[in-house]
């Protein structure tokens, strides 16, 4: 019983197809929700799943000079970091499937996993495009990393454990999102470095560096990059709303709660415009670490 | 110091509008009454003196006058040359040329179709002289 | 591709295909980290071409040739090679037609503005600014595509006047087509002037001061933002331009968010102009005839594009056929601001300086004689050598 559980938890729900279908699918509503914004009409549900099925159906072309173990490894690497993430917190409304003392840590590491990999594949190519936007990626995770964690470990000081289960459970009484509202918007935005979201997507910025450390990938290495940060996308939503939105004790709750905070992100990216980065280090280190640093004293003062 | 999201006015409207895209072909706007379409000859009024095809910077046009006696011409229309620039209008002083506003999808998929003979003898088609049939041939300049 | 040590630099080019570059061209920074330390440009990769094929048509085929230099400033070429070549034939276009083309002069210029304002916000990231601004820029063309028949080439010269006419109910349309971009465009004025974001990318960066661009030839709204007073509509009235008047826009600030402000004020200067137009059309007959020779003689022609000073030298013998036509767009003198202003500036602000010049790669495509010969002496080359002397050139290149 406890093998068959276990395959259906990795590889089908919560994690694995389940996983990767959502991911795909929030990706359709953040596109199709910022052309509305745009006063355009977005692409249909399914051009996600097309866009995946092309991609891996192509011919991946490894470029000279790589190192091809590295090329074709750190994509299936990314998105197994991202995958794994899922199994910790609390996917679709039901308990996360693992857990134990100190996985908000270890979540947090995977889905960093996902950035850490793409700045290596920059990295290993010596096309100087991918250089470029690997180092503005590395750049960037130094930048947003400490003001998100910290925002992020301001419910679990309140709920005392560092475990996320016992984060949700006690989220789910006490709606932080309006006893630490600072936290929020910081994690909030955090989570937009981190997913490089416009205004954050230096990194990627197609009219400057072509695409960035992925410039090189093609086929299956960027199917599979592209599936890594749909699920991070996901997982991501999933904590934001399950810390600061009351938690998710329902698969109903998941959806209205999560796609609410969709509907902000992309808001916000319709609204700002993509800051140099310079201006996204400078932003974060004074701002972002400013405001987190005020909640935390307010937070430990009350 | 500015201000922070001044599209926001824009954005927030444009949830409750219907999209600027026109979903082409499910919906098709009128074409303006001036639009340059598709070359359209009065054969009557034309005599075939070619000041259509002489002054066509594409060589879209080709005149062969067959009898001047009984005015007998034909008339060669390229469609895949034409740049519906309007010229051969301006230049025949017959007013015999015309182009229809409401014949603007043009697109084929074979070059058959791209050559219209226009004409007022019977043997017009074989008598208009070093056509190339489909022409997408370079115009005989250099 | 070698590794560069990094004492050497590292060299990023930004074409000749690249995502920021709607047509081709080919610029090299040397970067240090992000800030850029060297830049270089090569064009020519649009050239057709143009000048040599002029040659081989008569005056009437040539009008639509020349149209066809550039897509977004094809009205203005047009109006400089009829205005050249009337001015060889020693007629004048009646006033009516002089209005009308006139009208459709500056429709083309908000045109041209819009577009340009939606890809500059685009290159900074701001696509939603870029939609909005492009979605406007549909009504534009509608309104010119009643007017003359075409969303883009217009065609609306001959040589000798115009094709077509306006009448009250097309006058009416394109008031209220202008009653409201008039009012988009403000509010636009409004979000690049204001908004914080945007104004991190524009405030400050690539500002040309008044003497550099006076070394440098600048023309066109960029010099106009950095205070030079060049402005042909206003200097050396054509068309019907002295009978209506243009302000001058200048600004004093030369940056990024100057060019935008002065494009925007111009927009604006654009509206007023058409609105005065059509209040004001003269009655006469729309066309005036040229005959099939024009007289031999040279003339030069300059007139004010969306972007700057156009001119046209042409040479005619007295046959139906130019003899030569020579052609210098603005985007030309522009092109070497961009890379002396991009020193210095990060990585990031390179597309966004390249967007605020308006760069029309296919117009500034032309062939330039340079003697390399020490001692002065010319060298010209036939067709056949010149067709010979290509294919050797990448014959050793791909050696």
């Amino acid at each position: 019983m406890k093998p068959i559980l276990t395959i259906i938890t990795l590889w089908l729900f919560p994690s694995g197809l389940f996983l990767l279908t959502a991911g795909l699918l929030y990706q359709w509503f953040d596109r199709k929700l910022l052309a509305l914004l745009q006063n355009r009409i977005g692409p249909r549900w399914f051009q996600p799943f097309a866009d995946t099925f092309k991609l891996l159906s192509k011919e991946e072309i490894i470029p000279e000079g790589v190192n091809s173990f590295l090329f074709i490894g750190l994509p299936v690497v990314a998105l197994a970091g991202a995958l794994t993430a899922a199994l910790y917190v609390p996917m679709a409304g039901l308990a996360p499937s693992y857990g134990f003392s100190g996985d908000l840590i270890v979540v947090l590491y995977l889905l960093s996993l996902l950035t850490l990999c793409t700045g290596l594949a920059g990295t290993n190519t010596l096309d100087r495009f991918s250089l470029i936007g690997a180092t503005r990626a590395l750049t960037q995770l130094f930048s947003y990393e400490a003001p998100f964690l910290l925002a992020l470990l301001g419910p679990a000081m309140v709920a005392g454990s560092w475990q996320i289960g016992t984060i949700t459970a006690y989220a789910q009484t006490h709606w932080l999102i309006l006893t630490q509202p600072l936290g929020f918007i910081v994690a909030l935005i955090g989570l937009m470095g981190k997913l490089e979201l416009p205004p954050f997507d230096a990194p990627e910025a197609h009219t400057e560096i072509v695409a960035g450390a992925l410039t090189e990938y093609s086929g299956r290495g960027l199917a599979l990059f592209n599936l890594g940060r749909a699920v991070e996308l996901v997982v991501g939503l999933t904590l934001i709303s399950a810390f600061y939105l009351g938690g998710l004790s329902n698969p109903l709750w998941f959806l209205v709660k999560t796609l609410a905070l969709l509907f902000i992100i992309v808001g916000l990216q319709a609204l700002l415009t993509r800051l140099r980065i310079d201006q996204t280090v400078g932003m974060w280190w004074r701002y972002g670490t400013l405001l987190v640093l005020v909640q935390w004293f307010v937070m430990i003062l009350v | 110091m500015g201000v922070f999201g001044t599209m926001f006015g824009d954005i927030s409207s444009s949830l409750f509008r219907r999209p600027a895209t026109e979903k082409y072909p499910s919906e098709r706007r009128e074409a303006p009454l001036k639009l340059r379409g598709l070359f359209h000859l009065k054969v009557e009024a034309c005599t075939g003196c070619g000041l259509c095809a002489m002054d066509c910077p594409a060589d879209a046009i080709q005149v062969t006058m067959l009898d001047r006696k009984t005015k007998r011409f034909a008339l060669n229309y390229h469609i895949d040359r034409c740049t519906f620039c309007g010229q051969c209008i301006e230049s025949c002083n017959r007013d015999a040329i015309s182009m229809a506003s409401d014949e603007w999808e043009l697109a084929a998929l074979n070059k058959t179709s791209f050559l219209i003979h226009f004409g007022n003898s019977t043997d017009a088609e074989q008598s208009v002289a070093g056509t190339p049939e489909g022409g997408t041939a370079k115009p005989e300049h250099d | 591709m070698e590794t560069n040590s990094p004492s050497k630099g590292f060299t990023i080019p930004i074409g000749p295909q690249h995502p920021a570059l709607k047509e081709p061209g080919f610029f090299k920074f040397v970067v240090d980290g992000e800030v850029i330390t060297g830049a270089s440009v090569r064009l020519g990769y649009a050239h057709r071409g143009i000048e040599k094929a002029a040659e081989q048509r008569n005056w009437v085929q040539d009008l639509y040739l020349i149209e066809r230099i550039c897509g977004i400033c094809s009205h203005i070429h047009a109006l400089a090679y009829c205005l050249a070549v009337e001015q060889l034939a020693n007629v004048q276009a009646p006033p009516r037609a002089q209005a009308i083309r006139t009208l459709v002069a500056e429709m083309e210029r908000i045109h041209s503005h819009l577009l340009w304002m939606g890809v500059s916000a685009h290159e900074a990231g701001f696509d939603t600014l870029f939609m909005f601004a492009w979605r406007d820029r549909e009504r534009i063309m509608d309104m010119l595509e009643s007017l003359t028949g075409n969303r883009v080439n217009y065609s609306a010269n001959l040589l000798g006047g115009v094709k077509f006419d306006v009448d009250a109910a097309q006058a009416q349309s394109i008031r209220s087509g202008l009653d409201y971009l008039e009012e988009r465009i403000r509010h636009y004025q409004d979000v690049v002037t204001h908004d914080e974001m945007f104004l991190q990318r524009t405030r400050g960066i690539g500002v040309m001061t008044r003497s550099l661009a006076e070394v440098m030839g600048a023309v066109g709204p960029t010099a106009r933002a950095s205070n030079v007073p060049r402005d042909l509509r206003a200097t050396a009235p054509y068309a019907a331009y002295s009978q209506f008047p243009v302000k001058m826009i200048l600004d004093t600030r030369g940056d990024l968010e100057a060019r935008f402000e002065v494009r925007l004020e111009e927009l604006l200067e654009s509206i007023r102009l058409i609105r005065v137009i059509l209040n004001g059309l003269p009655e006469s007959e729309l066309t005036i005839r040229l005959p099939r020779r024009i007289p031999a003689g040279e003339t030069v022609v300059r007139l004010e594009a969306p972007r700057g000073e156009v001119f046209y030298f042409i040479k005619s013998n007295g046959t139906d056929k130019p003899e030569r036509l020579k052609i210098r767009t603005p985007t030309i003198c522009n092109m070497n601001s961009v890379v002396r202003l991009a020193v210095g500036h990060q990585l990031a602000d390179a597309p966004m300086i390249l967007a605020g010049i308006d760069p029309c790669f296919s117009c500034n495509d032309r062939m330039v004689e340079v003697s390399k010969v020490k001692d002065g002496s010319e060298h010209s080359m036939t067709w056949q050598e010149l067709r010979q002397y290509g294919i050797d050139y990448y014959r050793r290149l791909s050696k």
